[in-house]
Parts: structure tokens; sequence; C-alpha cells
């Protein structure tokens, strides 16, 4: 057990360190999401709206930072590692590339959150948003949710990137797509039919509808308990996934003794 | 002096292929395209859908504005990076050492993104028109390539300006990055420049492309040469000041890396 919480904290201290605390990623975290709500406001306001709907401009830009982080971070990570010369050495280690790969997820997870709380704290500090109506339990349960769908996403991006040096170009196309399929800044129901029939496959959807519901006021009920399954069914779907590509990069490196070719 | 000319010109346009050549060092012609209309179409989308949430009905001003900003991809990212991966790719001592003229050798980065920026945005438009049923109707084609052609050129004053950044900050990206997302902001691209706070419509005027994007959008609703001379005037002197800025900024810098030889350094 000790062994494990040292790599854990080995694993995310490095992350921290190499790719977190920079000046790129704080772009990704505050600066983008910052402009996004921005031009939602500025929208709501040329559209005659008096007060702008906080839930999906502010809130909203504080997953679009959770997501952008993420998505690379976690992408970004394999690369520098095939760059460096790294990956086979981790591929070839003791501890499986997942539990690597996982740990760091988490951590871009974790930071990616204080993008969140950036916009919780723009909304109650500057927009006077109110906390009275919100069911606080389902908030809460919601938000954990939606980060552990981001860490399957994460997971699976990173293992992705890893069996395929190619899926990098689509990766790098992902980042606007899921926000605007998941409905980051607006209600889903925006959408036409067919774009919401494609979002169903993003846990972050569901996540983030529960926690909207939730902030809404809605309390637990067929619904509610309905998406939060939703949500952590396809997470583990992409967790398995996640584990499958990892046994495929694993057989890779055994057969060919390389991954950067890949 | 006919014969320096002719030199001048052709190293102009050599330096300008070539450095468009050598994106594809890095880049594959499918990550290019995609960056090139991929960014831009999903962000586009993205504010048409919460320009339809907040209350607009029609999006035909979002996506105008986001059709006249795609030339920022070349303008602004394509030449920042053409600029800025001389560092990277450890080219730069060579190219400051060679006796070539700078003024070619630096301008020369723009001309092939002019082009592609001004391609791009010819491809897009008369698409986005036809899928939003934006009407070409009493427009003035001469008038509205021109408009085109002078925000390709204008936009071009950023990204010499960003890729000379590029050269002194190991962050350069990020800052082109911020500005290109800021343009969706403050240039009039999603909603009237009217609609900013006071304090920061004067950074609207003082910008690139807003001018144009401003006449391009009269001209589509059937403005003739006199509404909008007074719009391309101001853009083609705010495009030139950028342009120049660009230039004297990287002429600073070569000039302080001769004394400290540490432009390779950081």
């Amino acid at each position: 057990m000790a062994s494990f919480f040292r790599l854990a904290f080995r694993q995310m201290d490095v992350q921290l360190r190499m790719r977190v605390l920079s000046l790129w990623s704080l772009g990704l975290y505050f600066i983008q999401p910052a402009i996004f709500s921005a031009v939602s406001m500025f929208l709501s306001q040329a559209a005659g709206n008096a007060v702008p709907d906080l839930i999906y401009t502010v809130l909203g830009g504080g997953i679009m930072g959770m997501w952008s982080g993420l998505v690379f971070t976690s992408t970004y990570d394999i690369r520098a590692d095939r760059r460096e010369g790294t990956l086979e050495l981790i591929v070839g280690s003791p501890t499986p590339l997942r539990t690597v790969v996982g740990f760091r997820s988490l951590l871009n997870v974790l930071a990616g959150a204080t993008s969140m709380l950036a916009a919780v704290l723009v909304a109650v500090l500057i927009f006077n948003y109110s906390f009275s109506s919100i069911y606080l339990p389902g908030v809460i349960f919601s938000f954990l949710l939606l980060l552990f769908a981001l860490w399957c996403m994460g997971v699976f991006l990173a293992n992705l990137l890893a069996w395929s040096r190619l899926s990098g170009t689509f990766v790098d196309l992902l980042e606007l797509p899921v926000a605007l399929l998941c409905g980051f800044m607006y209600p889903i129901s925006v959408l036409p039919d067919w774009m919401q029939s494609i979002s169903v496959i993003f846990p972050i959807r569901w996540g983030l509808e529960a926690m909207r519901d939730c902030l809404k006021g809605s309390v637990i009920g067929a619904e509610l308990t309905m998406k939060w399954l939703i949500a952590l069914g396809i997470s583990f779907v992409f967790l398995l996934l996640a584990r499958w590509l990892d046994g495929k990069v694993h057989d890779h490196i055994r057969i060919t003794g390389e991954l950067r070719s890949v | 002096m006919m014969k320096s000319l002719v030199r001048i010109v052709r190293l102009y346009l050599f330096q300008a292929w070539y450095s468009y050549r050598s994106l594809f060092a890095w880049s594959t012609p499918f990550s290019y395209m995609t960056s090139k209309f991929g960014y831009p179409l999903f962000s586009m989308m993205m504010f048409v859908f919460i320009g339809k949430f907040v209350g607009f009905t029609d999006p035909s001003y979002i996506v105008l504005g986001n059709i006249l900003l795609m030339p920022i991809t070349n303008g602004l990212y394509g030449i920042s990076m053409t600029i800025g991966n001389e560092r990277q790719f450890g080219a730069l001592s060579y190219l400051l050492g060679s006796p070539a003229p700078r003024a070619p050798l630096f301008l020369g980065r723009a001309l092939f993104h002019i082009l592609d920026g001004f391609l791009t945005v010819c491809i897009a438009l008369p698409i986005a028109m036809l899928f939003f049923d934006i009407q070409f109707k009493g427009v003035n084609l001469f008038l509205l390539v021109g408009c085109l052609i002078l925000i390709t050129i204008a936009s071009t004053g950023l990204g010499l300006i960003m890729g000379t950044i590029s050269l002194r900050s190991q962050d350069g990206w990020m800052f082109t990055n911020t500005l290109g997302q800021l343009l969706f902001l403050l240039i009039g691209v999603n909603f009237p420049i009217q609609q900013l706070p006071a304090f920061l419509q004067p950074v609207s005027t003082f910008l690139p492309m807003s001018r144009g994007i401003q006449a391009a959008r009269m001209v589509v609703n059937g403005a003739g040469w006199s509404n909008v001379a007074g719009l391309l005037g101001g853009e083609v002197l705010v495009g030139l000041a950028y342009i120049l800025i660009g230039y004297t900024l990287f002429r600073i810098v070569e000039r302080a890396s001769m004394s400290t030889g540490s432009l390779d350094s950081f």
C-alpha cells in the first residue's frame, strides 16, 4: 500500500512540475474559458437579456477549462514521452502504463477543477450567484461523477495516443467538438437532433446535465438517477477501452521493442 | 540597380516559398487542413449555438464574422509559427548569420500565408452564405474581394509581431493563442463592437481587422465604396503600422542577439 501511494505521489509530483504548472496550462484552464464566457455574456446582452444565465455562461466556462486542460495535457504527456524517448521506458517498467497514465490524468483532472473553482468564484463574487435554490448533495455527487467521467476519457485518450501516433491529429480536433456536443455553454436541447444523438456517447454530457439539474434545484428522482447511471456506465466503457488499448501497446512493444514508429 | 532589385524580389519569393513549405516539416497536409478549417468551423458553431440559446434567431452575424476571421489562422498562427520555429529547429543562427537583406527575409514569410488565407476565406464565404442563406444580391463583389484581401494582409502584422515575440519567449505560442482567442471578443466577430464596455472599445479600434470586418459586413449588406472608404483607409493604416512594428521588433531583437549571442539560448 505504501508503494502505491509513493508511486501516486511521485507521478503526480512530476506531472505537476513538468506539465501542469505552465503558462500554456493556465491559458487552457483560465484564459480560454474566460474568453468564451465573455463572448457568451456579450451575446446575451446583445440579444437583449438583462442578466446572463450564469449556469451556462460562467459555470459552462469552468467545464470548458476542465475539458480543454484535460484533453491537451493528457495527450501531450504521451507525445512528449514519445519525443523524449521515455515512452518505451515507461511501458517497459514493472508499473503498467495504465497506472502511470491514470495518476497523470488524475492530476490533470484535479488541476482542471481549479478552472471550475475560478468560475464559481466569479459567479458568486462578481455576479452574486445564489446557492439558495440548489440541491447541494446532488451537485457535489454530479461534480464528482463529472470528474470521474473526465478522468476516464483522459486515460482513454492517453492510451489511444500511445497506441497510435496518427490518433493525435484527431485528438487535437476533439476539444471543441466535444464542448459543442456536450453543451458546455448551452442546453443540449439547442442542438439539432442528430447532434444530440451523437452526444449520448460522452459521459461528460450526462454528468453535466445531472449537475445542472441539481443546480436548478432538482432532487433525486428517476430522471436524475438515470443520468448518473448513464454517466457512470459510459465512463466504465471508456475505462475498459483504455485497458484494451493498454494491452495492445504492451503487445506491440513486446514484439517490436519500440513505440516511436507507431 | 535593376540587378539588385531582381535579387531582392527573388530572395523574397524564395523565402516565401521555402518558409511556407517548411510548415509541412512538422505538420501533415491533413492536420494543416483541419487546423485551417476545423477549429474555425467548430468555434463558429459553438458561438452560433450560444447565440441561439441566448435568443438570436438569425445566426448570420456570427457566421459572417467568424468566416471573416478565418485568415487569422494563416496571418497570426501560421506566420508566428514560421518565424518562431526557426529558433526551435535550430535554423535561426544560420539565418541571422547570412548576409541577405532582412526585409525580404522577414516579410517573405507572410506572402504565401496571405494567398492561403485569402483562398480559405474565398472558399468558406460562399459555402457559409449558401448554408445560412446570406444573400449575395446587391453585393459589390469586387469591393468584397478588396475587403477580404485587405483583411488577410492586415492580419499578418499580428503574426509578424507574435513571431518575433516567439523568438524571445518560450511561451510565445501561448501568447499567440491567447491573442487569437481575444479577437473573438474584441474586433466585432460575434457581436458589434458597440456592445463592448466603453473601456474596451478603443482597444478594438487599434487592432487590425476590426475595420476590415466592419467594412466587409457593410458590403455584404449592399454598401458601396463611398460608404466603406473611410473604414478601408483606416484598415490600411492600422495593418501597415502592425507590419512595421513587427519588422522593427525583429530588427531590435536581431541587434540584441548580435551583441549578446543569446537568441538561441533560452
